[in-house]
């Protein structure tokens, strides 16, 4: 009798041994496609070189683990305007989660997926349209040029990236700045999204920057990197990710592309040429504030870069771009920040950024003192 | 005091219920204990035995609610609890007292009941539940919420919930609980009728004289053992009698006793007009030839008493019976007590 | 004590025609799907069932009222949901789901949950059930399928009466999702339903926690209480940042996810994932449940 109800108990035992052990293991071996054959750095470059693809809708994650404080409550109360500040601030924190679709021959179209809300980025061929569900607010920037020639689609990629970078543009950033200051090297085949890749590793030389690697998983088969990974010095998790967590390369549904303004809601036509200016400056690292990049001096050599501007030019750019007082932002710089000599600092793991106490803002990949130093030069 | 002749003379196949060795144990107590029941088929089985002495968990047992501790069961030839979808089917029972959802019909409960027993025949089940109602005497009461009912009409109700089907095997717990007088007639003969069509019914009473009524066989338990088995005469008639004497001086009369081996106690519920008067009882079980108090001679007790000086008032020598035996037997008087075997 | 046969009225004493003195062993018939069917009749009829749905419609027409008899206007403030009601009856229900999911659907659940095995322990049928016998396994699969019905009523109940109250009080319209399309008034009634399907979905990992719970004792108060104070526990845990790393193991992680019903195209895959989690519960609780009420001494 005994040994029966010792066997009746037997399902509460292993039921919970194998739920949790295979939620463990799935994501582990789940996709596991054959090892793709070995490529040299080289080879697997000039992979995402030729990289054909023209479609695609998949879903992408965004970590980052800066270190920096949580702000999503500072940030809540702030406009959720696509192009300010705090909103770019509120992609650093946190994770999100983004859907992609593409089509080259279409438009693209990103959508953040928030808790309870969504933002929306559609570029099409009426333009690209921005609409916010938690305000209910549509922006529209209409095309200056032909509406459906390829000049749309490439406006709304460098727009999908103001908001969550995709991987590809992401590693064509890092791409563009490898240098011989830069060790590449493809150091094993990984699984992303259920396909598998190359893990491309960019290894910066210099000793002065907080950056310890960035990884690129490029998909074996079409060369498109489905994510990248940044490291920072001295951690071993990744301290800013993008990856794909699924993938099509599928033509998503046209009708994704074409976006009518609900009724009832705030539309705002903005010019053509305000945006068209704040792309073309748009060739610097900080991409988010395409506006100030006119009065940026940079220092320094590749991944030890150091950012410098006036400070008025944030305040200026922040509120000719946003609806926000430019009192809020101060004060979430200074909720993030903390008092060094010279100024104050807001650093995370892979950035630091100085606000001098004359006024200027000094800023890179780089250890606080490299920026006194530069901050005193 | 065990076990007798009665309880290994059937052959295991003519057993509707058979357990060797029962044992129940809830932590360190002990429930029940190496029970070796042996229920004949067609009999009709009383289960006697004070509350508390194990009857309920032997029965839960028996219908495999309650898992044993050690031995082993076989209803209806069947080894339980492994056999427990194929026998209780055939297999009606009212345990404990009745049980039903107050807040539907009586119809209803019956109803909700026989869903649960995949063997039985959902088309006939509607007139199933109004044939039992009937045979309880409950058609008037059908469509009645339960939680409007008596007590004795709860009762009746459990009886046709054990009726629903046709049995082998009836196991009955206090069956009369509640009735009243003409209830507790009606549902003694619901049982002769029963088991004159051939089933068997194991009741578990406190109603000795019912028991008595109603009985082909017998079982004492008490403490969580079985004291005494077998045919309703058999354990009966182990019985001998009881010296009954009526004095003022108990202490005398109980030592004179004592010392005639008996084990005399006062009765407690009988009552005297006179105050100082009290009945002293004792059991005589003369007529085990073995046994060393045998051939104790009434009047030599009488001569006893006189000549130690105890004031008798009476002095009766009574006829076995089966509470006479019961008390003897469990050593409590508590169906006395209860007032309720005597109506 | 005389025992006349002629006072015999009430007890019938006779015999059905054909019984014989042994019964033959019946082989079960089917699956025995009247003890469902019992089951479901019973759970639907009694009067706490219905005065617990009456009371989760009540939380969206409470709503409609209240709106329309206040609003004068968009405030712009509060949630999206409950602003959108002024402009299309239909969010009525959507909103009232919504705001019905973090307490009051598990309640009501909770509840439901928390009585299967208990409540009959309590009232005592549950040993003249297994005496029926009805199989200690299929009770329990039979008690676990009704509170899973009570999963599916419950919310479709709210999207329903919301949707009714939303369709007399204000103007009904093409509904904006998440994403800022617009769709039908028939997809939108679609994905309302859709809505109420996943949460009935959400709750079932909490209603095979209550079942679990409800074989633990006897007393049903207790069961419903534990279940309720357990998914009001998970919430909590959920909110706590610093235990980040155990949410994706709890059964409420996924419940606001039915928003993504809202968005365009369904994030089919909220669905999916809150589906597989809620499966492991079951799973789990399950085989716990099955374990303690196989093994369970039935003393009640």
């Amino acid at each position: 009798m005994a040994d029966r109800s010792l066997r009746r108990w037997l399902p509460a035992i292993v039921a919970p041994i194998v739920v949790i052990g295979g939620a463990l293991a799935v994501p582990l071996t789940a996709g596991a496609a054959g090892v793709p054959p070995e490529k040299s750095a080289q080879e697997v470059l000039e992979l995402v070189g030729s990289n054909e693809v023209t479609a695609l809708s998949g879903t992408v994650v965004q970590t980052s683990e800066l270190g920096l404080p949580d702000l999503s409550g500072a940030l809540s109360g702030t406009g959720t305007g696509g192009d300010s500040a705090s909103s770019a601030l509120e992609l650093l924190t946190g994770s999100h989660t983004a859907r992609v679709y593409l089509d080259e021959a279409q438009g693209a179209r990103v959508q953040i997926l928030d808790s309870m809300a969504e933002r929306d980025i559609i570029a099409g061929p009426d333009g690209v349209w921005f609409y916010d569900s938690s305000e209910d607010t549509a922006t529209h920037l209409a095309l200056p040029d032909d509406p459906t020639g390829s000049a749309g689609t490439d406006g709304s990629q460098s727009d999908a990236t103001d908001t969550v970078p995709t991987p590809a543009a992401l590693a064509e950033h890092f791409l563009d700045a490898i240098e011989p200051s830069t060790a590449v090297s493809v150091d094993n085949t990984s699984v992303v999204a259920g396909r598998s890749a190359y893990d491309l590793v960019l290894t910066p030389d210099s000793a002065d920057t907080l950056i310890a690697a960035v990884t690129i998983a490029v998909d074996s088969e079409t060369g498109l990197p489905l994510s990248v990974a940044v490291t920072a010095k001295g951690q071993s998790a990744a301290a800013f990710s993008v990856a794909f967590s699924d993938i099509s390369f599928d033509t998503p549904d046209a009708s994704l592309f074409s976006f009518t303004p609900p009724a009832g809601a705030t539309v705002d036509e903005q010019l053509p040429h305000a945006y068209s200016l704040s792309t073309s400056a748009n060739g610097e690292h900080d991409s988010h504030l395409g506006d100030l990049a006119k009065n940026v001096t940079v220092t320094g050599d590749a991944w030890a870069s150091i950012v410098e501007l006036p400070v008025g030019d944030l305040a200026a750019g922040a509120s000719e771009e946003s609806a926000d007082p430019s009192g809020s932002a101060s004060s979430l710089l200074d909720a993030a920040t903390e008092k060094v000599d010279g100024g104050r600092v807001l650093s995370t793991s892979l950035l630091n950024v100085l606000l001098t106490d004359d006024g200027r803002i000094l800023a890179g990949s780089v250890p606080v003192a490299l920026l006194q130093a530069a901050a005193a030069d | 005091m065990t076990g007798n002749a009665g309880s290994n003379a059937f052959a295991p196949g003519a057993l509707a219920i058979e357990t060797h060795g029962l044992t129940k144990r809830f932590g360190s107590h002990l429930a029940v204990d190496s029970v070796d029941l042996a229920v004949p088929r067609g009999s009709v089985f009383g289960f006697l035995g004070p509350n508390g002495a194990g009857k309920t968990t032997t029965i839960r047992m028996l219908l495999g609610l309650v898992g044993a501790t050690s031995g082993s069961i076989s209803v209806l030839g069947q080894p339980m609890p492994a056999s427990l979808a194929s026998v209780l089917p055939r297999v009606g029972a009212l345990v404990e007292g009745p049980a039903f959802y107050p807040f539907l019909s009586g119809a209803a409960n019956l109803h909700r009941l026989d869903t649960a027993d995949r063997s039985v025949d959902g088309a006939t089940r509607s007139d199933r539940v109004a044939q039992a109602l009937d045979r309880v005497g409950l058609g008037h009461a059908a469509g009645k919420k339960v939680k409007a009912y008596s007590l004795g009409m709860k009762q009746r109700l459990g009886l046709a919930n054990a009726l629903l089907a046709p049995r082998d095997l009836l196991v009955l717990d206090e069956p009369s609980n509640g009735l009243d007088p003409q209830g507790t007639r009606e549902v003694r003969s619901l049982i002769r009728s029963l088991a004159a069509d051939g089933t068997t019914v194991f009741v578990s009473s406190h109603l000795l004289a019912e028991i008595e009524q109603l009985c082909s066989h017998v079982a004492v338990m008490s403490s969580g053992r079985i004291v005494s088995q077998g045919t309703l005469d058999a354990v009966r008639d182990q019985d001998v009698s009881r010296i009954r004497v009526v004095t003022t001086d108990p202490v005398g009369a109980l030592r004179v006793l004592a010392d005639f081996g008996l084990e005399p106690s006062v009765a407690t519920d009988e009552s005297t007009a006179d105050g100082d008067v009290r009945v002293v009882l004792a059991p005589v079980p003369a007529t085990d030839p073995g046994h060393r108090t045998s051939g104790i001679q009434p009047e030599a007790i009488v001569a006893a008493l006189v000549a130690a000086g105890v004031p008798v008032r009476g002095f009766t020598v009574e006829e076995s019976s089966l509470e006479d035996r019961f008390v003897a037997l469990t050593g409590e008087g508590f169906a006395i007590a209860e007032g309720h075997s005597v109506r | 004590m005389s025992d006349s046969p002629v006072s015999d009225s009430t007890l019938s004493a006779s015999t059905a025609p054909g019984e014989t003195a042994s019964v033959r062993a019946r082989p079960p018939r089917g699956l025995g799907l009247a003890l469902l069917a019992s089951e479901l009749a019973i759970l639907f009829r009694r009067t706490r069932t219905i005065a617990m749905l009456a009371a989760l419609a009540a939380v969206p027409i409470l709503i409609a009222v209240a709106v329309r008899v206040s609003s004068s206007g968009s405030s712009g403030r509060g949630p999206a949901f409950i602003d959108q009601i002024t402009q299309n009856g239909l969010f009525v229900g959507v909103a009232g789901l919504i705001l019905c999911i973090p307490l009051f659907l598990p309640l009501t659940v909770g509840v439901a949950a928390g009585d299967t095995i208990a409540g009959e322990a309590s009232h005592g049928t549950l040993r003249y059930l297994l005496v029926a016998p009805a199989g200690r396994v299929r009770l329990l699969i039979v008690k676990f399928l009704g509170t899973v019905a009570f999963c599916i009523a419950a919310p479709l109940v709210v999207v329903l009466a919301g949707t009714v109250i939303g369709a007399i009080l204000f103007p009904l319209g093409n509904v904006t999702l998440l994403s800022g399309d617009t769709v039908s008034i028939s997809e939108s009634l679609g994905r309302a339903l859709l809505m109420s399907a996943y949460v009935s979905v959400s709750l079932i990992g909490l209603s095979a926690i209550g079942l679990f719970i409800s074989t633990l004792t006897d007393t049903p108060v207790g069961a419903m209480a534990a279940t309720i104070v357990i998914s009001v526990a998970a919430q909590v845990v959920g909110s706590l940042d610093q235990l980040a790393w155990l949410h994706p193991w709890l059964f409420s992680y996924h419940w606001l996810g039915v928003v993504d019903m809202l968005r365009q195209p369904i994030l089919w895959s909220s669905f999916g994932d809150n589906a597989i989690l809620q499966l492991g519960y079951v799973i789990v609780f399950g085989a716990l449940a099955y374990s303690r009420f196989v093994t369970k001494s039935i003393l009640s």
